[in-house]
């Protein structure tokens, strides 16, 4: 049974490694995304005004960097793969597996993100050691949390991805909707700018959404401005979040499987 | 007289089938429709936290940052109605597609560009138009004729410079066969160095957006003399104007590289 799934990711790893061409426009891409945000931060921070923020311009460029290593490393295919399937009806033979589909998926996944740790984040992490120095977390306890903490995220990214690619089996069409949903983690998980900074009620909202526990818990972790304490209560609501999504997704691919029986007559 | 007449029928018929092919399904415009505002104003909305919480970026605060913010939107979102299909030339290359303008009778880059009216790409100037004219009104623009004629021929050339940089890139495609990560990577250049001001970047991207990839000029320059801040490399004072020259300039340029390009071009064979 397991090895059906390591087999599965082992040929996404090779098929990842096949694509040069991918792996530049992804680098290239984040490593302008990378400079851009490192050079607005100093911006804001010359003149020594960054008092307010309650972190230091050394804290917030290691969360920046990270946080783009983290989005290039973190793979949630799962929402355009559901779409392409089912417009070309590939889901028909999919669903002939004997194992569960959705598991397949996320094994897929996996197997994309170790080739992009090795193509893809690895040449970021040396060319933003280079240019800004190495991004080091901020001690050996934040490191050791930092890490399930990352597990956990993905687990709540992959999660918030299957239930958007599901919604693909009721319209059709799904045209660009994971990008939107992508768009809104973007900001409220805090990948781009901390949710620190954000105006109060923002981040009195954000606290029962379940985007601030994808990115800034663990780049929070990291940099050390989350202590262990607060880390590990992080680490439960995210554990209570996988538990909620996790919860709606089975429900939801219940209905799902039922209804494309029928249409598949 | 009759040949502009032809183009223009032809250019009229592409456009309308384009746009019936676009509203095909509601979703995916509807789709667009949440997606690009949704980017853009979370976008300008991130610099006014930052301003908010820190200072002006380099002496620009947020009115200044909102007006150029909304101007780099406006040439994006032309170029992206108009020139989009410059962005995928490799792959009509390889399927073919390409192939198939080279037979008719009439100018293969008109054809290019005309095939694809972008009416999705309209999606684009809604924060476009709404962000400029924010930051127009808190930075008090005044809209004298002058201004306008400026304004409007500061977006042409906008428009200009990020086509011919398309274009140029796209022609590589006749020769690689492949260049869809270097569109990728030329948009994220485009978006960070037009919507920032180019000097909070270090001294030696700024001349390479100046007279290497003359992007500064499409609102980091004209933002300059409208705004009434201090010039860099001595450039003189009314540098507002020069970008519809180097937009000119840069899409003679292209088109220089894309009639060189097509001379050397063989199909994919497909």
């Amino acid at each position: 049974m397991f090895q059906a799934y390591w087999y599965m990711t082992k040929l996404r790893v090779l098929t990842g490694l096949a694509y040069r061409f991918e792996v530049f426009a992804s680098v290239g891409t984040n490593l302008i995304l990378m400079v851009a945000s490192v050079f607005l931060w100093k911006a804001a921070y010359s003149g020594g005004s960054g008092g307010s923020a309650g972190m230091t311009l050394h804290e917030l460029v290691t969360y920046t960097i990270v946080s783009i290593l983290l989005a290039s490393l973190f793979v949630t295919d799962v929402q355009d793969t559901i779409y392409y399937k089912i417009r070309e009806g590939k889901i028909v033979t999919d669903f002939y597996r004997p194992v569960p589909l959705l598991a397949c998926y996320l094994a897929e996944d996996i197997g994309s993100m170790l080739s992009s740790l090795m193509n893809k984040v690895l040449p970021l992490f040396l060319v933003a050691s280079l240019l800004f120095g190495m991004p080091l977390p901020s001690s050996w306890v934040g490191m050791l949390l930092f890490i399930p903490s990352c597990l956990l995220s993905y687990a709540i990214l992959w999660l918030l991805s299957a239930i958007v690619g599901l919604v693909a089996f009721w319209v059709m069409e799904l045209g660009n909707m994971g990008n939107v949903k992508d768009a809104i983690v973007r900001i409220l998980s805090g990948s781009l700018v901390p949710l620190w900074l954000f105006p109060q009620a923002v981040q009195t909202i954000s606290a029962y959404l379940p985007f601030q526990y994808t990115y800034q818990t663990p780049l929070g972790i990291y940099i050390g401005v989350t202590g262990t304490v607060e880390a590990l209560r992080a680490m439960a609501i995210q554990g209570v979040w996988i538990a909620i999504l996790y919860a709606i997704l089975a429900l939801f691919w219940r209905h799902t499987k039922s209804k494309t029986l029928i249409q598949g007559g | 007289m009759a040949t502009i007449r032809h183009y223009y029928s032809v250019a009229a018929c592409f456009a309308r089938l384009a746009i019936q092919r676009q509203l095909e399904y509601p979703l995916f415009l509807f789709s667009w429709l949440l997606m690009i505002p949704i980017q853009y104003f979370s976008g300008i909305w991130m610099l006014k936290i930052i301003v908010d919480r820190f200072q002006p970026l380099n002496g620009w605060d947020f009115p200044e940052l909102a007006f150029i913010y909304g101007l780099g939107l406006l040439s994006h979102g032309i170029n992206v109605v108009l020139f989009i299909n410059t962005w995928h030339m490799d792959g009509m290359v390889i399927d073919g597609a390409f192939d198939r303008l080279l037979l008719r009778p009439m100018n293969v880059f008109f054809q290019l560009i005309a095939s694809y009216f972008n009416f999705i790409g309209l999606i684009d100037l809604i924060p476009g138009v709404l962000i400029f004219a924010y930051g127009c009104h808190l930075v008090g623009f005044e809209w004298t004729m002058m201004n306008i004629i400026k304004i409007i021929l500061v977006i042409i050339g906008g428009v200009l410079i990020r086509a011919a940089l398309f274009i140029t890139l796209g022609t590589i495609a006749f020769w690689t066969k492949r260049n869809a990560s270097m569109v990728g990577f030329a948009l994220s250049m485009l978006e960070r160095g037009t919507m920032y001001p180019l000097n909070i970047f270090p001294n030696l991207i700024q001349l390479l957006f100046t007279f290497l990839v003359p992007i500064g000029f499409i609102t980091f320059y004209p933002a300059i003399e409208f705004l009434g801040k201090s010039g860099e490399f001595g450039l003189p004072v009314r540098i507002a104007l020069w970008t519809p020259v180097i937009g000119i300039l840069c899409f003679w340029l292209s088109q220089r590289m894309f009639k060189f390009g097509l001379k050397n071009y063989e199909s994919a064979g497909s």
